[in-house]
């Protein structure tokens, strides 16, 4: 049986994946791709896949937690909650038991940028779903008593993936350091304070000005007919009002004018590093760019990071590399896990090391190969279900404005150089743009390595 | 298991989700999903091979599992499998650690070994134009691992460390070793699969050699190769790279049904500073090839198994208390642990707890009435097919079904066996597998100073600190 429970995170690195060698004729049904904007300007984009008898439909808002201000942080992510407890016409629940009832399964996540609504359903529950999503497009309800009880599953969320998590409240203190300005300082799951105090209009301005159709995206890969979906979209879509476009993010992050660092003591055996660079949004080509980088850094046992830090050096019990890739510029990331007792100092040098040999000599050819396919397997596999089509779709649709792109990529790919590794290596990775975190375990801890032998 | 090697799979930036990631456990689809075609081969040494061709991508999957797995661990060596199933890629066969690591990457594949109670198992995952170098890469692994010292010393002392780093992060993906390590005690199933630091620390290279030896050989392996492939070409080749591997000297290792614990007992994990409780609460439940199964799995869903199972909606979406409650059978040749899982605010402990007893209270006075009965029929139905839709969850299934002795039918007729399961089934398997809450063995990871007095009352306490190097008491 697979991991349980597991609202944890995946790594955003592996929800985008680009391809070297693709060519879209070569991509089973995308030549049978279709899509359609609404009137009320809700684009829906159908992917016929008949391999099993299912459907994913995944349901994309523009709004996240850098559409966020003091005072209502966390709010994206705790509104993503409130989409499941309740309309005008059906009670708290419901949404779940008639989806269960009919075979289908849901979840959803939030992030800076976006919130995502996913359903996994037999294909023959597929009008009820249109049915469920339009109802709480239009009708959500906010029952004080359910208000009051999430406030309570999202304080435990909270305290699950970030307080009881040493590495969950180093990085959210990474970045909110990193940002002065941009509201990607945020967390997503938002400050306790405001956890605790948000209030049910809050929840009514925010559905107004962002759950709006022309604020979404709906994908849809599956055994379906097309003309089946549109008929659906159609008769329960199509009546949504479309509202004023929501205010635009204007602020931009100002440059950085010099490494910022903090350091956390707490209850811990492993020490933690985690570095992160101000770089690019995800539609620049720079971002293509700096996922080759921080592959060849970071990604795999061949990685040099890992050779040099894991292997060669046991200075780190793991490291890694992550980048995000918003509507804005955000951050790149090199994170490690250093092993009891040793000194995280020179692990941090060590990774500063790699940073100047790669920024001053490039990458090798072979390495660039390497990146290369490892980006083409990685499309392949993104593709293998209907939720990695759905998911590979909306990143495409959202963050680089049409979902084709997604067959752009391998082109792209393509023409990047060693040169262009370099320079980025010599220009974002530079210690005056990055903010350095790091976790030391408390004096009283015991390192347990020392206990065992 | 392998949660406790892969601890920052951090998350930057996407926080979470709203509902618990429930996915089906088992099932068939509501129209029958069909395993595709495919063959079966035995070599003269005992090898079993099974070949599915599927050619909607360029992919391709092979997955070997090899009998043995830690259940042939000796006592106090516990982690053997387990770091055997590490070395088989720090040099194999003509390459290094790091050309190995190289090989892989450089053509975008994938390769991981894990060590499980039952088996060691070798999943990977390669375009299909490199069916040449997976074959090889794979039998390089397992048949010409070089098991040197200098990268054992340092895959032991990783293991170690990493446990260490587990204990640090958000500590529910260790309740399940906590539990079963409380739970089967000195049964073989009691054993941390990938050991804990102190079995670590004793484990020598001898140890992982007699292991490789006794257990890696032709007539404990099962392989299976799925996706865009020439049917021919990769049985040959298998043959070539399989064929020769002698048959095991050693026997098996095999394993008796556990008993089921009688009255409570509670193992109190002391974490400082935690702000939360995470708890267990488990009996031996059933195993894979159980007559019952289905209608254990269709109870299942409906108490534990779903977002609005009878667990989830007490502590969650009723209350408030957790962010996520659920039940789980781990089925294995004899009956592993079922286990009830969630966690709470440290002040809310003794509230959730009992409310997660109460509910399996009420699933054993009350049943399933006829609507959730049929409700949970369609939900396993339904989210079966995509429990089978990539090559790599295909080839995982069928050296599974293999190694349990199941065939085909276990997946074909899933379906109809689902409809089939009736009020009779469902209260049959509720006396026989769901635990009694006054039967429990209950684990709980948390700050002990706030929560001993709340763990007393479940029953009596044996204590231990989380930073403790091993995972059952002393």
């Amino acid at each position: 049986m697979n991991d349980p429970t597991r609202w944890i995170l995946a790594p955003l690195l592996a929800a985008l994946v680009f391809a070297a060698q693709a060519a879209p004729s070569s991509l089973p049904g995308a030549d049978q791709i279709v899509a359609r904007t609404l009137p009320n300007g809700l684009k829906i984009v159908v992917w016929p896949d008949h391999d099993i008898p299912n459907v994913a439909m995944y349901t994309w808002y523009r709004a996240g937690s850098r559409n966020e201000r003091p005072g209502i942080t966390g709010l994206s992510h705790y509104f993503e909650h409130m989409m499941f407890n309740g309309t005008t016409t059906r009670p708290p629940g419901d949404f779940d038991r008639v989806m269960e009832a009919r075979g289908g399964n849901n979840n959803a996540y939030t992030s800076s940028d976006v919130t995502v609504y996913q359903n996994w359903f037999p294909v023959s529950a597929t009008e009820l779903i249109f049915d469920l999503e339009s109802d709480r497009m239009r009708n959500l309800d906010f029952d004080p008593q359910v208000v009051e009880s999430e406030r309570g599953v999202v304080t435990s969320e909270r305290r699950a993936v970030i307080d009881n998590d040493n590495f969950g409240t180093l990085v959210e203190q990474v970045q909110a350091t990193a940002f002065i300005a941009h509201p990607y300082q945020i967390p997503t799951i938002g400050w306790p304070s405001d956890i605790e105090g948000w209030k049910v209009e809050d929840l009514k301005a925010y559905y107004e000005q962002y759950y709006a159709p022309n604020n979404a995206v709906m994908l849809i890969a599956g055994s379906v007919d097309p003309d089946e979906i549109f008929r659906l979209a159609d008769k329960y879509l199509a009546g949504l009002e479309a509202q004023a476009a929501p205010p635009p993010v204007t602020t931009r992050e100002p440059p950085q004018l010099g490494e910022r660092r903090l350091r956390i003591v707490r209850e811990a055996q492993t020490p933690l590093i985690a570095m992160a660079w101000h770089a690019s949004a995800a539609p620049d080509r720079q971002s293509r760019v700096m996922e080759v980088l921080l592959s060849i850094l970071g990604s795999g046992d061949s990685s040099r990071l890992h050779q040099r830090l894991v292997e060669k050096e046991q200075a780190a019990v793991q490291v890694g590399t992550s980048l995000d890739q918003g509507f804005d510029p955000g951050l790149a990331w090199i994170y490690a896990i250093v092993p009891p007792g040793f000194d995280s100092a020179k692990t941090e040098r060590l990774i500063d090391e790699e940073i100047a040999r790669i920024a001053k000599e490039g990458p090798t050819v072979g390495e660039l190969a390497k990146a290369r396919n490892q980006a083409l397997a990685g499309f392949w596999r993104g593709l293998e279900t209907i939720s990695g089509k759905a998911q590979a779709l909306g990143d495409y649709e959202v963050f680089h404005g049409d979902y084709r792109k997604l067959f752009d990529a391998p082109a792209q790919y393509e023409s990047i150089t060693a040169d262009d590794v370099r320079q980025a290596a010599a220009t974002v990775l530079r210690a005056g743009n990055r903010t350095v975190g790091v976790l030391e375990p408390a004096p009283t801890a015991e390192p347990v390595a020392e206990n065992a032998r | 298991m392998t949660a406790l090697r892969r601890i920052a799979t951090v998350a930057f930036g996407v926080i979470a989700t709203s509902a618990v990631a429930f996915g089906a456990t088992g099932g068939g689809g509501r129209d029958g999903v069909k395993l595709p075609p495919f063959e079966r081969v035995t070599l003269d040494n005992g090898v079993q091979l099974v070949l599915m061709p599927k050619r909607d991508t360029p992919m391709i999957a092979m997955t070997v599992l090899a009998r043995g797995g830690s259940l042939a661990d000796a006592p106090g060596r516990e982690g053997t499998a387990s770091l055997l199933a590490d070395l088989t890629q720090k040099g194999a066969g003509s390459r290094d650690a790091v050309q190995f690591a190289e090989a892989i990457e450089g053509a975008g594949g994938s390769l991981s070994v894990g060590a499980g109670a039952e088996s060691l198992v070798a999943s990977a995952g390669f375009l299909a134009r490199d069916t040449g170098l997976m074959i090889e890469l794979v039998s390089d692994a397992l048949l010409r691992p070089r098991l040197d010292p200098g990268e054992f010393e340092k895959a032991r002392t990783l293991a170690i460390q990493s446990i260490a780093a587990a204990k640090d992060a958000d500590p529910y993906p260790l309740l399940g070793s906590y539990g079963d390590a409380w739970l089967f005690r000195s049964h073989p199933y009691g054993r941390s699969v990938d050991g804990g630091e102190q079995s670590l620390a004793a484990v020598t290279l001898d140890d992982v050699r007699r292991h490789y030896r006794d257990q890696l050989r032709g007539d404990r392996l099962i392989i299976a190769v799925v996706g865009d492939f020439d049917r021919q070409d990769v049985a040959a080749r298998l043959a070539a790279a399989f064929g020769s591997l002698p048959k095991a000297d050693a026997a098996a290792p095999v394993v008796q049904a556990a008993p089921r614990v009688e009255g409570r007992r509670v193992l109190l994990v002391d974490k400082p500073g935690a702000t939360q409780t995470y708890f267990w609460l488990g009996n031996v439940g059933a195993s894979r090839t159980d007559p019952e199964r289905t209608a254990q799995s269709v109870v299942n869903t409906v108490f534990g198994g779903r977002f609005t199972s009878m667990l989830n909606t007490e502590l969650r979406i009723k209350s408030g208390l957790t962010y996520g409650a659920r039940s789980s059978f781990d089925r294995l040749s004899q009956p592993g642990a079922f286990g009830i899982t969630s966690f709470t605010t440290t002040d809310t402990t003794t509230q959730a707890i009992d409310l997660a007893l109460a509910t399996l209270d009420r699933l054993h006075a009350d049943g399933l009435d006829d609507a959730t009965l049929q409700s949970a029929r369609t939900y396993l139905q339904g989210q079966f097919p995509p429990t089978i839709e990539t090559n790599g969850q295909l080839a995982g299934r069928l050296v599974e079904l293999l190694f349990h002795g199941l065939g085909r039918d276990d997946v074909d007729e899933f379906a109809a066996r689902v409809a089939a399961v009736d009020g009779p089934a469902v209260r049959a398997v509720i006396d026989r597998s769901f635990p009694r809450s006054k039967d429990l063995a209950v684990v709980l990871i948390g700050d002990a100073a706030r929560i001993r007095d709340a763990a007393r009352k479940l029953g009596p306490v044996t204590e231990m600190k989380i930073t403790d190097p091993r995972f059952a008491p002393l």
